[in-house]
């Protein structure tokens, strides 16, 4: 009959389909374009992917990349059109706090190593180590914020100490998101969790050396606009 | 970071479980429900302001209940184009058609359990709630305090959107069902992809330079120099200039905001047009590539001004127009949608004519942007109606046409009943007549306040026409606001007692969400992950039963079914 909603056919197929009958189990055949292989095998019938979170780490990046790159084309755009830029003295412990950055980035390292070598014990100690160096760094920061300030330079002094202020305050903020998934690694309990210690020590130290990289950027940036 | 929604399925106690089910629940169609309602909320909102301020263009001293007991002052009107803008563009534009629907939508569509991280999902709808809430709170308070309040509440939302761009795309790349491959995905799961990867760049900006204005207000650092952002709001933009960094920073957001906003919409469109002219999309991979070149142009066109330097507010504006309305990738997209009706059999209902209705506003849009490309018009306040006009336009109604569309198309995936087609009809008729009725005129106005600066002109003969266009404006916006009644009639009416939808798959369309029960079920496909066997517009196809084929039925139950 023409002109009918839904002739039986297409009704038969749907039914059949969601009814779960014998063949439901076949592969589509999607062989030609390339998706399947281990993702598929990997995902079959677990509750998460853990693809997902390297993906979600990476996205994240790139926004945070964004976002500095935005303030740092501000400073850029300030800098070059300023006529009365005043210079921030920088303080000399900003070194010691890259040197420890960049010390913690390579033990982080070291301790996966370890840990793909199965030293749980060498892993835990210098995973622990990264963490305190984190905290180190962030408080060297304050120390150097202390030493501005007692400079008499202060956010509102000029636009480069708003500078200054504004993209450590930032990269700190950034930072201590990096300390809290050290600490996750060390504190969580991942027989409860839904990712391996590996999987979450990868991303973590991706993570890492991105904050890493960044604070070289920044302070590349502030040491070369004086 | 993110915790399984492990006792989604366990059974609920019935004390908090409203709490649970609705307002704290992990699931993606509660959220994406919460998106639409709060969408709903704000464009009323929004709607009933701009009534307002038509009302005051027209009769300045016309006393407003609502308006006199805040006091009268300047400001306080300023702060009306303000938060109708902000809830608009934020709340209606952008929550809508990408978090509403997508949350919704997107998992079901390409065969998922959920979205990639839900917990994380379900805290930036909440920071949506309470930015919503900031920047109302903003307008009952103090300008100055108003404002601050206003900025950290923008940074709010765009941090929570910021975590749901990358919780779409990590859903689209990485959690799709077996067989979905990328050439299969429908169209709306490109656009909202692609929608999500461009916002994780831009909101990151914006958040960046709202970071920045919250540093001048607080600490009083001068990155955007002293001048308020309230300067910006007048209707007087031009006689006080801002900050040139504060423009470009702003306006590398706002503009490609511009296609945030409609990329999502270029996804309904074209997938409602294939699905009721029952044939495939026209070039379905080329319309793919025009959607990632539009999100590609949308970020790029702006880093030409960026480093350009030319500072008046409105070139962007003009490359924008440039690049969205002539461009390539809009010219594709326009050529599909009308190679796609071209010849079909059009099943002509309400959602198909808000589709349609899209596709003329989007192009007499484009229509007027030829004209904002002309140096004369756009420079000084003369182009001021002109520019309001064509933004509405293009960017505000045009979209809010493909969300209605969408609206009427999914509804009964969403409440399980249809909304009905007659008040739809007359709610869509109306409508159309409405908004050109008030952004002609006002394009035209535009283009007399310019003639108006001209030397010699006659300035008394074009005094006289201004008033009573106004009036015609205000006239029109009056019937389109009524008209919005009878939508909001008709989807609370059907919500509570319209007709039950029988049939699971209701539009015959072919795509995943149609193959389970409507409202879809809370876990979606139940303990089946369903396998996908072909592309998403497989219409029309002969030697079938029907004239359709699902994504989900395998290729020899076809053949068992001839």
């Amino acid at each position: 009959m023409p002109g009918t909603i839904a002739p039986p056919e297409i009704e038969l197929i749907i039914e059949d389909f969601r009814g779960g009958g014998g063949g439901g189990g076949r592969p589509p055949d999607g062989g030609d374009d390339g998706d399947d292989g281990d993702f598929d095998r990997q995902r079959r019938r677990q509750p998460v992917s853990s693809r997902r979170f390297s993906t979600g780490i990476a996205i994240a990046m790139v926004s945070i990349l964004m976002f500095f790159m935005a303030m740092a084309s501000a400073f850029l755009v300030l800098h070059h059109g300023s006529h009365v830029w005043v210079a921030v003295h920088l303080p000399r412990i900003l070194w010691a706090n890259t040197a420890v950055l960049l010390g913690s980035s390579f033990l982080l390292e070291r301790a996966r190593v370890r840990f793909s070598q199965g030293d749980d014990r060498g892993f835990r100690k210098l995973w622990s180590v990264t963490t305190v160096m984190g905290f180190l760094f962030v408080a060297g920061q304050l120390v150097a914020w202390r030493q501005l300030a007692a400079q008499g330079v202060y956010i509102a002094s000029n636009q480069a100490s708003s500078f200054f202020y504004v993209f450590t305050g930032a990269h700190a903020v950034h930072l201590l998101g990096g300390v809290a998934a050290l600490l996750f690694v060390l504190l969580r309990d991942f027989e409860k969790s839904q990712i391996s210690v590996s999987l979450a020590a990868e991303l973590t130290s991706y993570y890492w050396h991105f904050m890493d990289g960044l604070w070289i950027f920044l302070f590349a940036l502030l040491y070369l606009g004086k | 970071m993110v915790t399984h929604d492990g006792d989604a399925n366990q059974p609920e106690t019935s004390r908090g479980r409203f709490v649970s089910r609705f307002l704290f629940s992990t699931d993606h169609k509660v959220i994406g429900l919460g998106y639409l309602w709060l969408a709903l909320v704000s464009v009323f909102l929004g709607m009933a302001m701009s009534l307002v301020m038509r009302i005051h263009v027209v009769w300045p001293g016309a006393h407003i209940p609502f308006l006199a007991a805040l006091g009268n002052a300047p400001e306080r009107y300023t702060t009306l184009p303000l938060l109708h803008g902000s809830l608009m563009v934020f709340f209606v534009l952008t929550a809508a058609p990408q978090l509403g629907f997508g949350n919704y939508l997107l998992p079901l569509q390409i065969g998922a359990r959920e979205m990639a991280f839900p917990v994380l999902n379900l805290c930036s709808f909440w920071v949506s709630v309470v930015s919503l809430f900031g920047m109302t709170a903003a307008f009952f308070t103090g300008p100055q305090q108003g404002i601050t309040i206003w900025i950290v509440s923008v940074g709010l939302f765009l941090a929570a959107a910021l975590c749901s761009a990358i919780i779409f795309s990590v859903t689209a790349i990485d959690l799709r069902a077996k067989g979905m491959t990328l050439p299969r995905m429908p169209l709306t799961v490109w656009a909202w992809l692609v929608n999500a990867i461009l916002g994780m760049l831009i909101f990151s900006i914006l958040l960046a330079s709202c970071v920045g204005l919250l540093s001048d207000r607080i600490f009083s650092t001068r990155f955007f120099s002293a001048a308020t952002f309230l300067a910006s709001q007048t209707t007087n933009a031009a006689a006080n200039p801002l900050p040139a960094l504060w423009q470009r920073l702003f306006w590398f957001f706002a503009q490609a905001e511009v296609y945030i906003a409609m990329l999502p919409c270029f996804g309904f469109v074209s997938h409602l047009i294939a699905t009721f002219s029952r044939k495939p999309v026209w070039r379905e991979r080329l319309v793919v590539l025009a959607l990632c070149a539009v999100a590609l142009v949308g970020f790029c066109v702006w880093g030409q001004h960026m480093f350009s330097s030319g500072l008046n507010p409105f070139s962007p504006l003009v490359f924008s127009v440039l690049a969205a309305s002539l461009g390539l990738p809009s010219a594709i997209l326009v050529v599909s949608w009308f190679a796609t009706l071209w010849k079909a059999r059009i099943h002509l209902n309400t959602s198909l004519l808000f589709a349609l209705g899209f596709v003329s506003l989007f192009l007499s849009g484009g229509l007027s942007g030829v004209f904002l490309t002309r140096r004369g018009l756009t420079s000084q306040t003369g182009g001021e109606d002109f520019v309001a006009g064509h933004f509405h336009l293009v960017m505000g109604v045009a979209a809010t046409f493909a969300v209605l569309a969408a609206l009427f198309f999914w509804f009964p995936k969403l409440f399980g009943k249809r909304l009905n087609e007659s008040l739809g009809k007359t709610h869509f008729w109306l409508t159309f007549a409405g908004v050109y009725c008030v952004f002609m005129p006002m394009h035209w106005l535009g283009l007399i306040s310019q003639s108006a600066k001209n030397a010699g002109a006659d300035l008394s003969s074009i005094a006289a026409w201004i008033g009573p266009a106004r009036s015609f404006i205000t006239a029109g916006i009056v019937i389109t606001v009524f008209a919005q009644g009878i939508f909001l009639i008709n989807f609370l009416w059907s919500l509570l007692r319209g007709e039950r939808v029988k049939e699971d798959n209701p539009w015959r369309a072919t795509t995943l969400e149609w193959s389970v029960g409507s409202p879809a079920p809370q876990d979606n496909f139940g303990d089946r992950e369903p396998g996908v066997y072909r592309g998403a517009y497989e219409f029309g196809v002969p030697g079938v039963g029907e004239d359709f084929i699902p994504q989900h039925i395998a290729p020899d139950r076809v053949a068992k079914a001839n």
